[in-house]
């Protein structure tokens, strides 16, 4: 049985923690991993990236657009016995449609990305794509297009190729591993397994990241903080 | 526990209202965010929300009608409740049906299809079913039967939707079912998804989004339950136990309870003989008498017994009549019996009242010559042959047990009958029905 997160705890502050001031407007904006060293200034909406040399602007992020979304920044929850909080999200777009991803923050340090589009859920945890051994994969890595619905064998599974598409970045909030630039234009390709395992690959000009996860419901993350959405109740497994 | 304060500052509006760029009507968007398509209910425009903006995708002057359900009604299905946000009419050849978009923003997107007044409830799987047959699907561990194939095309489309939606679009369809369910396939040249679909009751639609009652759907939905299945097992449980009692009460209380005795002696000289045993006293209203004739000395020989019970007081006599016989001997097989010392013979339905029973007996030898018996045969004097008659009364008969059995089995059957009819119009609808003239390689 994982344990619950506690709602009412204060923000975890990891011993990494970096407060530093807004070089736009001054606030106080928080790294709490030097894995992430993006971030948007929670009062100004500026792009920052923290090095050596200090913090630098990127740019305004844009505002995001207005969605009934049940993730917030700020939720909580668990996966496979170890809390996490929701700390930062991308928002894509393509062609045909919209999504977000949500960026996790774990008890550990380590990061996952939950995926929602279409109101289904999908948690990923980036993977060394020099370990993925699949010929298809490494062609759309060096530009090739990928075909939907060619199939392919990974981690011992039957992975179908459900979506390939150039998506781009509306905006972002929060913190985040790298700078997220409305505009930002990435090849994106999805892949299903039978039990709802999926993966995805990310290509951005010549580097390519890899991502490996499943298909979740809200409910098995023993959510809290869920947002507050006018005129529906809180789910029952929220409670 | 309610969620931290700061976190749930004030809760954030679910609707945003756009106005229509071709109508100028109001267009109210309740899944903003994820709804990448809205149609107009008003002019039957498609507008393009993907984030904020709304752009003209195809102008149309015509309202698409109002769904049965109109758009913005909430109900509680599953324990879950859910807004209706989408409509759209679809169709495949002459086929027609009726698909809502159901949103709530903790649960995400569920599909209602009305199909000829039947209603189902429709999830999208993020698993893919398992390949069985050519014409089976596994899903769960459940097996999936193919009912359907075809193209399915767009008719009308009115409210949200999460892609890009349009009048006129076709994608290949495939369902499988079981009972209750039926497993869905679209197709198109983006993308494959699958669908599970519930069979919902008509009450309960009735009651969580009011729906006027359709009433019967006849033929069945492909995945309609017949409503005769869970009875057929329930009824074979409780035919089975009612017949198991039947049987357990029949032989218990149905086991013969013996009140008269008598042995009569047998002459050597085989000729005819009777005795009279009585008063028999028989107090139930009817019953069974059962006559029980045993000759213990019986060897290579027979008796022929005729009964008459006879009633003291009105004379009406009830016949019945046996035989006990038994031989043995010995040949290329070796030794050999045939028969039974004892003739079992029962009467139905005596009435009450005082009765003699009168035994007419004659014992015979078969071999006369007796060389098999040094003293000369079962009839010798010195075996001192006799016949031990035994009366007794039995308060169940067989034929009654079998009536009762069929009067257990008679409903069940009706029943058999009405799902057969059911299962064979339901049926009847796919298109992967078995021919008769088809080979026997479906």
């Amino acid at each position: 049985m994982p344990r619950r997160p506690n709602c009412s705890a204060a923000s975890a502050d990891f011993p990494m923690s970096l407060h530093l001031p807004c070089p736009n407007c001054g606030a106080d904006v928080v790294f709490r991993s030097p894995a992430l060293p993006a971030r948007v200034c929670d009062t100004c909406h500026s792009m920052l990236v923290r090095s050596d040399a200090g913090l630098a602007q990127f740019g305004i992020a844009a505002a995001l657009p207005f969605d009934v979304s049940p993730v917030q920044i700020g939720m909580r929850g668990t996966d496979a016995g170890q809390a996490f909080e929701v700390i930062g999200r991308v928002r894509w777009s393509w062609t045909d449609g919209a999504w977000n991803e949500w960026l996790l923050l774990f008890e550990d340090g380590g990061t996952a990305w939950l995926g929602e589009a279409m109101g289904q859920f999908m948690l990923l945890r980036e993977y060394p794509f020099g370990d993925v051994r699949s010929k298809t994969l490494r062609a759309v890595a060096n530009g090739e297009p990928a075909q939907v619905g060619g199939r392919i064998e990974l981690f011992g599974r039957k992975l179908a190729i459900t979506d390939a598409r150039q998506a781009l970045c509306i905006t972002a909030e929060g913190e985040l591993p790298f700078v997220a630039p409305s505009g930002w234009q990435v090849y994106n390709v999805d892949l299903r397994g039978p039990d709802g395992e999926c993966v995805s690959l990310q290509r951005d000009g010549k580097a390519t990241s890899f991502y490996r996860g499943r298909y979740v419901t809200l409910a098995e993350l023993a959510p809290c903080g869920l947002r507050a959405i006018e005129g529906w109740a809180l789910p029952d497994y929220a409670a | 526990m309610p969620p931290e304060a700061s976190l749930s500052a004030p809760p954030a509006p679910a609707v945003r209202a756009l106005s229509c760029p071709n109508c100028g009507g109001t267009v109210e968007l309740r899944a903003a965010g994820y709804t990448v398509h809205v149609g107009c209910q008003y002019c039957g425009s498609i507008l393009d929300t993907t984030d904020g903006l709304v752009k003209l995708v195809t102008q149309a002057h015509a309202a698409q009608g109002t769904p049965d359900i109109p758009l913005g009604t909430r109900g509680t299905l599953f324990g879950v409740e859910w807004e209706a946000i989408g409509y759209l009419r679809r169709s495949q050849d002459y086929y027609r049906w009726d698909e809502y978009l159901l949103f709530n923003p903790y649960h995400g997107y569920r599909w209602l299809v009305n199909a000829r007044g039947g209603w189902s409830f429709g999830t999208m799987l993020a698993r893919v079913p398992t390949w069985q047959t050519f014409s089976s699907y596994m899903l769960d561990g459940a097996a999936y039967t193919r009912f359907f194939a075809g193209t399915a095309t767009v008719d009308r489309v009115v409210g949200e939707f999460y892609w890009r939606v349009a009048v006129g679009e076709t994608v290949k369809t495939g369902d499988w079912v079981r009972p209750g369910f039926m497993l869905s396939r679209e197709t198109s040249d983006r993308e494959e998804s699958w669908t599970l679909n519930q069979w919902v009751p008509d009450r309960v639609m009735v009651r969580a989004f009011g729906v006027a009652p359709a009433g019967r759907v006849w033929p069945p939905l492909p995945h309609q339950p017949s409503p005769w299945g869970a009875w057929l097992g329930k009824g074979a449980l409780i035919g089975g136990i009612a017949l198991a009692f039947l049987l357990a009460l029949s032989i218990v209380l149905g086991g013969t309870t013996w009140f008269a005795s008598q042995a009569l002696p047998v002459a050597v000289d085989g000729r005819e003989q009777n005795a009279t045993i009585g008063p028999l006293h028989l107090s139930g209203r009817y019953q069974r008498v059962q006559v029980r004739s045993t000759v213990p000395r019986l060897e290579n020989g027979w008796v022929d017994l005729d009964y008459s019970l006879v009633d003291r007081r009105t004379q009406q006599v009830f016949a019945a009549s046996g035989a006990a016989e038994r031989y043995e001997g010995t040949d290329s097989d070796g030794p050999w019996t045939e028969g039974s010392r004892d003739s079992d013979v029962s009467i139905a339905a005596v009435p009450a009242g005082d009765y003699d029973l009168v035994v007419d007996y004659k014992g015979n030898r078969w071999s006369e010559n007796g060389t098999f018996y040094p003293d000369g045969g079962w009839m010798e004097p010195t075996n001192a042959p006799q016949i031990v008659v035994e009366v007794g009364t039995g308060t169940l008969y067989g034929s009654n047990l079998f009536l009762a059995a069929l009067l257990v089995a008679l409903p069940w059957v009706i029943g058999l009958v009405l799902h057969l009819r059911f299962e064979k119009a339901r049926k009847g609808e796919s298109d992967f029905q078995p021919k008769p003239s088809e080979g026997s390689d479906d």
